[in-house]
C-alpha cells in the first residue's frame, strides 16, 4: 500500500521525466481512468507550483531591492561626490524633513490654503452685508452723498449735463411731439441785436429762430456760449432788422440782495407767461456760486429768460429746477453774463456791445414794467440738426 | 541608466525576462522609474512610497510575463504606468487621503492592467496563505521546504544541513512534509471563500 508521501515521489519522478516508459504510460493509464488519483496529483502540482511561485516572488522581490538599492548608491554618489565642477549640494536634516513633509502634505496644505482665503473672503462679504442691512439710515446718507457726488461731478465737467440731471426746463425732450424743434425763452441784451439764452437751450442746434409777441420771426446765430454757466449770446442776422429799441432795463453787475422780490417773463407754453418770487439764496445746485437759488415757479421753456428785481434790473437767467425739491429754481447770476460781455468787448472782437444804460423801469409798478418788458422778451426756437 | 548600457527595445526586454535575464529586468527596472516616482509625488507621495509601487508594479508585470499570459496591448512604460496608478489610488484609498484624482503625466489607457491586478491579487492571498501555512507546519518541515522551494537549496545541501543520512531520506522526508503542507494550506484555501 503505497503512502501519499509515496505518490508525491511518483508524482515528483513522473514530472520530472525520471520514469522509465512503460511505468509511465501505467500511470497516464490509472490517472485517465482514476478521478481520485487524477485529483492528487492536480494537488500536488498546485501546492508545488505555489511554492515554486513562492519562491519566484521573494527572489525578485529581493533583485529589484537590489537594482534599486544600487540605484540609490548612485544616485548618493553623485549627490556627495558631485560632478567636476558642479556645487556639491548639502541637505540639512531639517530641510530634508521640510522638504520631506511638504511633499508628503502638498495637497493638504494646498486645501488647507484655499479653505483660509475662501474663509477670509467670506469673512468680508459677510461683514460688508451685514453692515448694508443693519445700518439702514448710514445706507441711505451714503447712497445719497454717491449720487450728489455724481451730480456734482457732471456739474464740473459740464453745466448741460447738469441741467438735464435736473430738469431741463428750456428745451422740450427730443421726443415731443414736434421732433427736431426745441424752445426756450430769450431776452434782447443789446438795441442793436444781441440777444442771450441758455447755452442748453440751443446746445447741437441747427439753426435757431427768436418771435416776439409780435409774431416777428428773426434768424439768429450763437456768437458766443460759456457751457459753464448755461449761456449764450446770439446776434440777429436778418437783413431787415434795424433794431430792438431802447432797452427799458439794466443789467445789474453786483450781487443781488437775499429776498428781493423778483419775477420773470416767459415762454412755458405759445403765450408770455408772467410769473415772480424771492431771490432764495446766492448759490445754485450744490453750492455752485455762478447761480442764485430762486423760488419763482418755472416749467420747461422757460430757460433763457430774464430775471429781473423790483427796480428793473437784470439780475439772471434762468437755467434749471431742482426735480425732488418743489419750487426750486436755478438762474446764472447776471454778473457773471457782464463779466462774459465786459470780456468779449475788451478781446480783439469785431463787435461792441452796448450795454443799455438806462433803466426805465426803476419806481414803476409790475404791471407798467411789464409792458415795457414784454416787447424784449422772445422765444427762442431751435431746430435740430436731425 | 549608465553610459554604455545597451538599449533595449521592448521586445527584447520582454524576451530578456522571459528567460530569466536579470540585466533585462535591472534594465527596465532604470528606465521607468522615474515616470512612476514623478506620478507618486505629485499625488501627496514619498519616493519611498513611489519606489515601493514601482516594485510591487514591476512584480506584476514580472509574473504575467514569466507565466507567459501577459498580453501586451501596449508599451510597456504605458502598462507599467497603469499598473502603478492603479495600486498608488489603491493605496491612497488605504491611507484615507484620496481625493478623487490623481494629476497624471502619461497617456492613461486602456491596458488590461485592471484585470492583471486582480490576478496578482489573487496569487499575493495565496501567497499570504502558503507562508501562513509554512509557518504552521513547524520544524524541520518549515526548514526543509523553504530551504529547497523558496531559497533555491540543492537536495544534497538541505541533506547535510538537516543531518539526514543520504539524499533519498531527506526527499522522503520532503514528500511527508509536503502532504503536510498540503493539508494546512488546502483546508485553509476552502475556509476563505475565493471572492
Amino acid at each position: 500500500m503505497m503512502t501519499e508521501a509515496d505518490y508525491y515521489a511518483f508524482f515528483d519522478d513522473y514530472l520530472q521525466d525520471r520514469l522509465d516508459a512503460p511505468v509511465r504510460q501505467n500511470l497516464e493509464r490509472r490517472l485517465a481512468a482514476d478521478p481520485v488519483l487524477a485529483e492528487r496529483l492536480a494537488d500536488y502540482q498546485r501546492l508545488t507550483g505555489t511554492l515554486n511561485a513562492y519562491g519566484q516572488r521573494l527572489r525578485v522581490s529581493d533583485k529589484l531591492r537590489a537594482i534599486q538599492a544600487e540605484i540609490d548608491a548612485e544616485q548618493e554618489e553623485a549627490l556627495e561626490t558631485g560632478r567636476p565642477g558642479m556645487p556639491v549640494m548639502r541637505i540639512s536634516r531639517t530641510e530634508q524633513w521640510l522638504r520631506e513633509f511638504w511633499h508628503g502634505h502638498r495637497a493638504t496644505m494646498g486645501v488647507a490654503a484655499s479653505v483660509a482665503v475662501l474663509a477670509v473672503f467670506a469673512t468680508l462679504l459677510g461683514l460688508q452685508w451685514w453692515n448694508a442691512h443693519n445700518q439702514p439710515t448710514t445706507r441711505a446718507v451714503q447712497y445719497l452723498s454717491s449720487k450728489v457726488d455724481k451730480l456734482a461731478k457732471a456739474q464740473q465737467k459740464d453745466r448741460r449735463v447738469m441741467n438735464k440731471v435736473i430738469n431741463q426746463i428750456g428745451s422740450t425732450p427730443p421726443v415731443a411731439v414736434n421732433p427736431g424743434k426745441f424752445s426756450g425763452t430769450g431776452f434782447a441784451l443789446t438795441a442793436d441785436g444781441y440777444v442771450v439764452t441758455s447755452y442748453h437751450v440751443i446746445d447741437g442746434a441747427d439753426s435757431v429762430i427768436i418771435e416776439g409777441r409780435d409774431k416777428q420771426r428773426l434768424r439768429v446765430e450763437p456768437v458766443f456760449s460759456d457751457a459753464a454757466h448755461d449761456l449764450t449770446i446770439m446776434r440777429v442776422i436778418d437783413r431787415n432788422f434795424h433794431g430792438f429799441g431802447r432797452l427799458p432795463y439794466t443789467v445789474k453787475r453786483r450781487q443781488a440782495e437775499l429776498g428781493e422780490k423778483i419775477y420773470t417773463l416767459g415762454y412755458p407754453r405759445e403765450d408770455q407767461v408772467y410769473n415772480d418770487g424771492s431771490l432764495s439764496a446766492r448759490s445754485g445746485f450744490e453750492g455752485d456760486t455762478g447761480f442764485y437759488q430762486i423760488s419763482i415757479p418755472v416749467n420747461p421753456g422757460n430757460s433763457g429768460g430774464p430775471v429781473l428785481d423790483d427796480r428793473g434790473n437784470l439780475i439772471g437767467v434762468i437755467s434749471s429746477r431742482q426735480m425732488d425739491v418743489l419750487s426750486t429754481a436755478f438762474a446764472t447770476k447776471s454778473s457773471y453774463l457782464a463779466r462774459l460781455v465786459d470780456s468779449l468787448s475788451a478781446a480783439p472782437h469785431p463787435h461792441t456791445y452796448n450795454l443799455p444804460k438806462q433803466n426805465q423801469l426803476v419806481g414803476q409798478t409790475r404791471p407798467q414794467q411789464i409792458r415795457k418788458l414784454q416787447d424784449f422778451v422772445f422765444v427762442v426756437k431751435v431746430f435740430d440738426r436731425d | 541608466m549608465g553610459k554604455g548600457q545597451p538599449s533595449y527595445t521592448d521586445e527584447e526586454l520582454l524576451a530578456g525576462i522571459r528567460h530569466g535575464d536579470d540585466r533585462a529586468l535591472a534594465h527596465m527596472y532604470r528606465q521607468y522609474l522615474p515616470t512612476v516616482i514623478h506620478l507618486v509625488t505629485q499625488n501627496s507621495g514619498t519616493e519611498d512610497e513611489a519606489k515601493d509601487i514601482y516594485q510591487e508594479g514591476v512584480m506584476v508585470f514580472y509574473e504575467k510575463v514569466r507565466e507567459g499570459t501577459l498580453e501586451l496591448s501596449c508599451q510597456i512604460k504605458t502598462y507599467l504606468y497603469a499598473v502603478c496608478r492603479r495600486l498608488w489610488l489603491k493605496r491612497l484609498a488605504e491611507k484615507g487621503r484620496y481625493g478623487g484624482r490623481l494629476d497624471d503625466f502619461e497617456p492613461y489607457l486602456e491596458t488590461g492592467a485592471e484585470a492583471d491586478l486582480v490576478d496578482a491579487e489573487e496569487r499575493d492571498r495565496q501567497f499570504a496563505l502558503m507562508s501562513e501555512a509554512l509557518v504552521r507546519l513547524g520544524e524541520p518541515c518549515r526548514s526543509l521546504l523553504e530551504g529547497f522551494y523558496l531559497l533555491d537549496k540543492s537536495m544534497q545541501q538541505l541533506t547535510a544541513e538537516h543531518g539526514y543520512t543520504n539524499a533519498d531520506n531527506a526527499k522522503n522526508q520532503k514528500y511527508k512534509c509536503l502532504v503536510r503542507l498540503k493539508k494546512l494550506f488546502f483546508t485553509q484555501y476552502k475556509e476563505e471563500p475565493l471572492s
